[in-house]
């Protein structure tokens, strides 16, 4: 396995800019050559193209003397060369020239090896009318120096140009990359538990996203730990009240002595108090749990109806212990996206909270129903109901409302509200038309399904 | 002595007012702020025991109306809100003890009692008056170190008088410190206590200021 470095951003930047810097050199470079190559050889193929013919027009002049030797009158004249033949005898040469003919082309251009070992651009021209052979030649080496002379004055800066640039450019980096180099330095430095939001005096735009959703980040951290916090604390608070209540009972059952009266409704009390207490340390776990539930626990389509019979069931044999009429009104299948524990607790509270709030005696009745591909679940008692001041503080965590004698926390609202936000439902509490105490209706959102009954 | 206890849960309010009675306080209940508040300011309470979170109004705001009408009413708070800065405004704002529920019945009343003492200047527990003696807790009295027996209403007369020796005692005063709510008082209930008293003790020991009412008279030794 090749292990892999931690890379430095600024080692990364510096390396890609200076690869790709000497990269489109080099481009340059290639491209410079290969159009300079091209342009020296037109140009110096013209000049033997132009040299043949008029070597070819100056042939008019008789030939019966011997071969002339042209006097060679430059220092470059060693690189070219030619040779003129009439009626394939060799009339004129130059003086480096061999006697045989340069090339086996009798027209254009060749690049040939000849005797002296040396290879060279060779033009050949023929005339048919006269007979006379034109050939003019020309060193390639040459041509090779001017390309490698133009070549050179772009490779050599770049040899000593590039050290220059990176040390340069590692000094640019260096100072771009400052803000960044400051932000990790700022939470470097911040203790772990620190939470406050990072404040830099100049963040760059590409940065001010990161900062900002780190800031983010730290307050949603902060509001949850404040929750954490004050939920524990409520907790603790709400659950002290039914232990001192127990303890106290107990106490009394034990200093009631003779009076049996007395015993006997101080220990049903503590009874009462341990139901109460079991019944809030549920309610709590069930809140703490579902704080922590992701808002998208629907998982499989359950029905509603079904479910609210089920739970009808269970609820049945309270409300007969108080005389009180539970009705279901739950006919047609109404299937709604969620969680089958999640829905049950629901509709458990909405009916638990209906019996315990409603006199002996009291009519409750449930309703599931599918409005128009809208599931609705509606509660409804005829117990006192509420005012509009109570209704606004419903759902406050361990808010109960005055006068009433049965004891709750106000932790059953909290868990009701949580439930139907969770599955993006909406709930409604208003005074019930029908049986006069209070009405509570969740909507479920419609579905793009079809949910006829099949 | 007559308590005021304000307690909303209604579960822990019946075992406090159960549980004082039998260690024998008198005690009227209110289950919220503003009751509290009124019953305390009409008067005739030795010492309240008050939740904070009533309703209505909050117990912090009761004791702070309280105090700002300089009633003087010994107040124990009893309250599931505990954290140190929770205690520290209570105190502050009045309270002359701050106890975190749950608490213990004999405590609670050992508290009371020692709220009641120190707001009467007493330092400690055992009441004397010349040769009588007055054990709260214990509810014992003995005359000349020999012990007296006496009713519950005798006792609390003679603690309320022993309480506030040197002072005259209305009538009214008297009943309402010995009957909490839902007792018919006979009108001359107080006299016949009175009575008894002197009978069980010596008769010299409680003055009567006639159309005033009863007083204990410090003797010498304790002035």
């Amino acid at each position: 396995m090749i292990f892999k470095r931690p890379q430095s951003l600024q080692t990364r930047l510096l390396a890609m800019v200076l690869t790709l810097l000497t990269l489109v050199w080099l481009g340059a470079a290639l491209f410079t050559w290969s159009d300079t190559r091209h342009e020296v050889d037109e140009l110096l193929d013209g000049h033997l193209a132009q040299a043949a013919a008029l070597l070819m027009v100056q042939q008019t002049r008789s030939d019966e003397d011997d071969v002339v030797d042209a006097p060679s009158p430059h220092k470059y004249a060693p690189d070219v060369t030619f040779q003129v033949f009439h009626k394939a005898r060799l009339t004129t040469r130059s003086a480096n020239a061999q006697t045989t003919p340069l090339s086996s082309e009798k027209t254009g251009f060749a690049t040939v090896m000849l005797l002296d070992g040396n290879q060279w651009r060779v033009f050949a021209m023929h005339d048919n009318e006269t007979d006379v052979q034109v050939f003019v030649g020309e060193q390639t080496e040459s041509r090779d120096e001017i390309v490698w002379g133009v070549l050179r004055n772009i490779l050599v800066p770049l040899v000593f140009a590039l050290p220059l640039l990176a040390l340069l450019l590692w000094w640019a980096v260096r100072h771009g990359m400052a803000p960044l180099r400051q932000l990790s330095q700022a939470l470097a430095n911040r203790q772990p538990q620190a939470l406050e939001p990072v404040v830099l005096d100049k963040v760059p735009t590409e940065m001010q996203p990161l900062v900002d959703s780190l800031n983010v980040l730290f307050e949603r951290i902060t509001r949850m730990i404040a929750f954490e916090r004050r939920f524990t604390s409520d907790a603790a608070h709400e659950l002290r009240t039914p232990i001192a209540a127990i303890r106290a009972q107990a106490q009394v059952a034990l200093g009631a002595g003779t009076d049996a009266v007395q015993r006997e409704h101080a220990l049903q009390s503590t009874l009462i108090g341990c139901d109460r207490a079991t019944r809030l340390v549920l309610q709590l776990l069930t809140l703490a749990r579902l704080e922590a539930a992701p808002s998208t626990a629907a998982t499989s389509t359950i029905d509603l109806s079904q479910l609210a019979r089920r739970i009808a069931a269970d609820l049945a044999p309270t409300a007969l212990a108080h005389r009180q009429d539970l009705e279901l009104e739950a006919n047609a299948p109404c299937p709604v996206p969620g969680d089958e524990t999640l829905l049950g607790v629901l509709i458990r509270n909405l009916i638990d909270n209906a019996l315990r709030y409603s006199p002996d005696g009291a009519r409750v009745c449930v309703n599931v129903t599918n409005e128009s591909a809208q599931v609705v679940l509606r509660v409804e008692d005829s117990g006192p109901g509420m005012t509009e001041q109570e209704i606004a503080h419903l759902g406050e965590r361990f808010y109960r409302v005055l006068g009433h004698t049965q004891p709750g926390s106000g932790l059953g609202w909290s868990i009701v509200k949580r439930i139907v936000e969770v599955f993006g439902a909406q709930v409604q509490v208003n005074r019930a038309p029908l049986l006069g105490g209070l009405c509570v209706t969740v909507r479920w959102p419609k579905t793009a399904a079809p949910t006829t009954a099949s | 002595m007559r308590i005021l206890l304000a307690e909303d849960d209604p579960m822990l309010g019946d075992g406090l007012r159960a549980g004082l009675r039998q260690l024998g306080f008198q005690v009227d209940w209110v289950r919220d702020g503003m009751a509290a508040e009124r019953e305390l300011i009409s008067g005739g309470y030795t010492a309240a025991v008050l939740d904070l979170g009533l309703p209505l109004k909050d117990g912090l705001d009761v004791l702070q109306a309280l105090r700002a009408r300089k009633n003087t009413t010994p107040v124990l708070v009893l309250t599931a809100r505990d954290a140190v800065p929770d205690r520290v405004r209570g105190l502050d704002l009045g309270a002359d003890d701050y106890v975190a529920k749950p608490v213990d019945l004999h405590e609670l009343a050992a508290r009371l009692r020692s709220l009641v003492r120190r707001a009467h200047g007493q330092v400690q527990d055992i009441l004397r008056c010349g040769a009588v003696q007055l054990d709260p807790s214990a509810r014992l009295v003995k005359l000349d170190g020999e012990s007296v027996m006496l009713s519950t209403r005798e006792f609390d007369l003679l603690h309320a008088l022993m309480l506030n020796a040197g002072r005259v005692m209305s009538r009214e005063q008297l009943e309402q410190q010995l009957y909490s709510w839902g007792y018919e008082v006979e009108s001359n209930a107080i006299e016949v206590h009175i009575h008894h008293l002197r009978r069980k003790l010596r008769a010299d020991i409680i003055q009567t200021v006639r159309g005033v009412g009863y007083t204990l008279l410090r003797t010498p030794e304790l002035a």
